[in-house]
């Protein structure tokens, strides 16, 4: 009888001497090889190899490409103005792209200061590229607190009034660029205003203004209004350069409905940016004088050229001065923080409204000067932060264009 | 059979006597004896891959999202000072998918430099068949087929921007191809719009949609590229890959559904040194997105090939325009530098703002002037590239500095230039940085290399005095010898130090003989210019029973070794 107190089989001490030598690394390296190493770690890897997933990240920005690049139908965010002066709003749109890079879109915009608008539109191309770009929109806005100072430059800030304008408008544009450098451009537009009492702090317009400081006080004129621009365009891009130039004239026809308030208006604007060191500074200047040709048409108030705002007198409240005629002037000096998304800028503005284009000289300007931060991206500056500081005192503003 | 049919005592004697030496063995050898410095098969010359990758897919790294990690993190291992992992154990990188050993490792003819990786004559004359709208890179193009039935991507010259772009790729092509790397058959032509036809079926995405590619389209892109005089338009043409198109590559970890790709990338040499290539020809825009992948048949099996597709942003110029002055000093965001420039109002000025260049529209802005080869950036930070170590930077030097003026004048000629002035202002600007990198990287690590024993002589070659950059080393050469023991790693003194000005130093006496035995020589070079050269590099030998086979070689042995690091 087989003796059960035996340890193991007789050959399994054996069988356990030689897996010991085959799992020993001292005997597996008489046999491995480098190629035979990186083979069993590929091996592995073979064993859970999967496709890749990105990570929520990557998910994100993926799809922030795809909207920038060519966004799709749907729903989007919108940042905008609503008129001159409104404040800080906020937007949302729906848009449906047909044909071929067209699309039709209903967006909404409201801002702090009560200011509404809300506009149907069709653009072909849709970002306004191409040489050919075409548009038509209708619309309506409520500016709820549009302020107004008097006429001319011996307005102080405490003569603010406030007058609500309403409009509705349908326009169609045309524009053509003949060349990279070169721009025309055409608009037609029915706009049918209405203006009432004011809203906001300010006294309402009626009880400080009658027609004959106000012009149009409480009118309510339906224009056709046509204009036409040609310009000289360098700039690698209206919405950021830190080269090229714009020089360009405007002419503009309001015509009213009832000939109560036709006019004629000319723009003349030159922007000259002047990169220093490869850009690591940049003068920019600008001039623009605009300016109602006929001395006996009847321009009202909130049509008039004016100074005063977040791209022109910076220091004062937007429509701060009014006239018959302006002129502005802007020096500025940029210094590049990061050429992919940051200027930094000291700025001066100097500008003056008058009732006769004679007098429309550089004496008595008004002015401020200021210092502003600009996030931009290769074409567009979607934030820019200043504060300014003028005879009325210091002036915060907060866009999403470039100042000029 | 006899002995194990004894008594219990004798087999229980024999059980517990195998049973011990087992666990003896199994516990004890391990820590007496780690893995051999050499394998039997070292120095791979060939990376092995040995797992089927035919079910790689089709991946799509994002732009944005893959510029803004790298810029705004350190993606890839964190470990630093991480020597290479797929080198071989004589510090070379083995050829494999990623990349093919051709100037330095042999000679390379201007012809071959001509050819690059052409192995056609171009598209074939006549009609081309849009197949695919370009959806890649900013250069106007699209995908063709030729009435050959190949397939060639194609992209011009922006409108009003002649030469600069299309001469970069023709260019950077032969260039990057004699490196080493995998590069697409490029070919200079020139296309007339009237030829170009839309294909059935072809379509593009567009906001959200799939929609039909039409002529308009084409005729969209013809119109943002530059029209010669004479209406035609001239065009790079790449040949379409073999095997299945799969994305691109990260410059950081590994393909996650590629068996074979086992190193991390940020550890791969060949792509480490894309710090030193991309700044010898200011490759700017290194990104995944300018990477492509195809699964192909090799050897019986699919393998994923790696490609460095896009090589164009080169020299002086981009796709569009002519290069920004800081590409190639500053990545896209740096904090500090924009904290210094907003608090000076950008008076805090760079050597590269004011450099003098000698510009030609046909090359854009290319200078050797304020090239430091150490501080090149492209334009975010590369994982790869911030991984590299002072021997990928000689590696990568040791193949620049095999380009000789000839080869360079030659790649540079094929880029097409209609102005000699601008051929002529891009080769000796190469020249100039090819230079730059072998005095910066030369000097940085002992440089020696090419070493060869036969049993009475060590031979190797300094290539900083042999680029003529460098004087010989006014103390010559010092050599250290000893026997090395493969399995314990412990080497044992053979003689004293020989010592020798030139390039070949004689052995003491007492060099081992036998067949497997192991020789380690620590060579360093004594001269005060270059301390760096006083740290000898430690060199291997195995007598192969026929001679002595270089098997090792090492300058910077600190780190884990090849082929060892997992990916994070």
């Amino acid at each position: 009888m087989r003796d059960r107190r035996k340890c193991l089989h007789p050959w399994a001490g054996f069988v356990l001497f030689a897996t010991a030598l085959a799992v020993n690394p001292l005997t597996a390296l008489a046999q491995e090889t480098r190629e035979s190493e990186i083979a069993k770690k590929q091996e592995e890897k073979a064993a859970q190899a999967a496709p890749y997933q990105p990570n929520r990240y990557e998910q994100i920005m993926n799809n922030v490409e795809e909207s920038f690049v060519s966004p799709p139908s749907g729903f989007f965010p919108y940042f905008g103005s609503v008129y001159s002066g409104g404040g800080f709003t906020l937007g949302a749109g729906y848009r449906h792209f047909y044909a071929r890079e067209a699309v039709w879109e209903i967006k909404g915009l409201y801002s702090i200061k009560n200011y509404k608008n809300i506009e149907v539109g069709t653009r072909t191309p849709w970002n306004r590229s191409g040489r050919w770009n075409t548009g038509l929109r209708a619309g309506w806005r409520d500016a709820t607190q549009v302020g107004f100072y008097g006429l001319g430059m011996d307005t102080v800030s405490d003569d603010r009034a406030n007058a609500r304008i309403k409009q509705t408008y349908v326009t169609g544009d045309v524009r053509f660029k003949p060349s990279w450098w070169t721009r025309l451009e055409g608009e037609v537009s029915y706009d049918d205003f209405r203006t009432e009492e004011g809203q906001g702090r300010a006294p309402s317009i009626e009880t400080v203004y009658d027609p004959t400081t106000a012009p149009g006080l409480f009118s309510s004129p339906k224009y056709i209004r046509s204009e036409g621009t040609a310009a000289i365009d360098w700039r690698p891009a209206a919405g950021y350069a830190r080269r090229g130039g714009y020089y360009g004239a405007t002419f503009v026809d309001h015509t009213d409905t009832d000939e109560t308030y036709s006019f004629q208006r000319v723009d003349a604007e030159l922007i000259q940016h002047l990169p220093i060191l490869r850009e690591n500074w940049v003068l920019s200047f600008r001039g623009r004088v605009q300016s109602v040709l006929d001395d006996d048409d009847t321009v009202p108030y909130f049509l008039m050229p004016f100074l005063g705002s977040g791209s022109t007198l910076r220091a004062y409240s937007t429509g701060r001065f009014r006239d018959r005629h302006a002129l502005l002037t802007t020096a500025e000096f940029r210094w590049i923080v990061n050429r992919l998304a940051l200027d930094m800028a000291i700025f001066y503005d100097a500008g003056k409204v008058a009732s006769r284009r004679r007098d429309l000289d550089f004496e008595n300007l008004k002015s401020n000067w200021g210092i502003g931060a600009r996030f931009h991206g290769p074409t567009t500056t979607p934030i820019r932060l200043e504060i300014a500081k003028g005879t009325d005192g210091w002036h915060l503003v907060i866009s999403s264009n470039a100042a000029f | 059979m006899q002995m194990f049919s004894t008594t219990f005592r004798s087999r229980t004697f024999l059980c517990v006597v195998a049973t011990a030496a087992a666990l003896v063995f199994v516990n004890i050898a391990p820590q007496a004896q780690s893995r051999p410095k050499f394998y039997s098969d070292d120095p791979l010359t060939r990376e092995p891959e040995t797992q089927d990758a035919s079910k790689v897919q089709d991946w799509d790294i994002g732009l944005i999202a893959d510029l803004t990690l790298n810029l705004f993190s350190k993606p890839g291992d964190p470990t630093p000072g991480v020597r290479a992992q797929n080198i071989n154990t004589i510090d070379e990188v083995p050829d494999s998918s990623w990349f093919t050993n051709r100037i330095y490792s042999r000679p390379v003819t201007i012809d071959e430099i001509t050819r690059g990786p052409n192995v056609s004559d171009g598209p074939a004359p006549g009609k081309w068949t849009v197949i695919r709208p370009k959806t890649a890179g900013t250069a106007p193009g699209f995908t063709v087929r030729d009435e050959k039935g190949n397939v060639w991507f194609i992209s011009m010259d922006a409108r009003d921007y002649p030469i600069a772009a299309t001469a970069a790729i023709a260019v950077a092509t032969r260039l990057f191809w004699a490196l080493g790397y995998n590069q697409i058959e490029t070919h200079l032509t020139t296309v007339r719009p009237e030829n170009v036809v839309v294909g059935e079926g072809v379509t593009i995405d567009s906001h959200g949609r799939r929609r039909r590619f039409t002529s308009q389209d084409v005729k969209e892109v013809f119109a943002r590229a530059n029209r010669s005089a004479d209406g035609s338009y001239r065009v790079i043409a790449q040949r379409g890959l073999e095997g299945k198109v799969v994305g691109g590559f990260k410059y950081y970890g590994t393909r996650p559904d590629d068996p074979n790709d086992i190193i991390p990338h940020e550890h791969r040499r060949e792509l480490r040194a894309l710090q030193v290539f991309g700044g010898w020809t200011n490759l700017v825009d290194i990104k995944a997105g300018n990477t492509l992948d195809t699964v192909v048949a090799e050897k019986g099996r699919s393998v994923v090939r790696h490609y460095l597709q896009d090589v164009g942003s080169t020299f002086g110029t981009g796709s569009l325009n002519p290069r920004q002055g800081e590409e190639g000093y500053e990545y896209l965001y740096e904090g500090d530098r924009s904290a210094a420039r907003f608090f000076t109002m950008s008076f805090w000025i760079q050597p590269w703002q004011t450099i003098d260049y000698d510009e030609h529209p046909e090359v854009g802005l290319f200078s050797a002037a304020a090239y430091e080869p150490e501080e090149w950036k492209p334009r975010v930070p590369v994982a790869a590239l911030t991984r590299i170590q002072p021997d990928d930077e000689l590696w990568a030097a040791l193949r620049v500095m095999a380009f000789t003026d000839e080869h360079i004048r030659a790649a540079v000629k094929t880029g097409g230039f209609t102005d000699p002035a601008a051929e002529k202002l891009l080769a000796d600007v190469l020249i100039a940085r090819r230079n730059k990198i072998g005095l910066t990287y030369f000097a940085k690590v002992n440089p020696l290399t090419r070493f060869a024993f036969d049993g009475s002589a060590l031979t190797f070659e300094n290539p900083a005095v042999r680029s003529g950059l460098f004087d010989p080393p006014k103390g010559g050469y010092t050599a250290t010898w000893a026997r090395f023991d493969n399995n314990t790693g412990e080497a044992q003194p053979i003689g004293a130090a020989t010592t020798g000005t030139s390039e070949r130093l004689q052995p003491p006496a007492g060099i081992p003989t036998g067949s497997g035995t192991y020789l380690k020589v620590s060579i360093a070079a004594v001269e005060p210019a270059s301390p760096a050269w006083a740290k000898p590099v430690e060199v291997y030998f195995r007598n192969a029973g026929n001679g002595w086979q270089l098997v090792g070689v090492e300058r910077v042995p600190a780190g884990p070794a090849p082929f060892s690091v997992k990916p994070k």
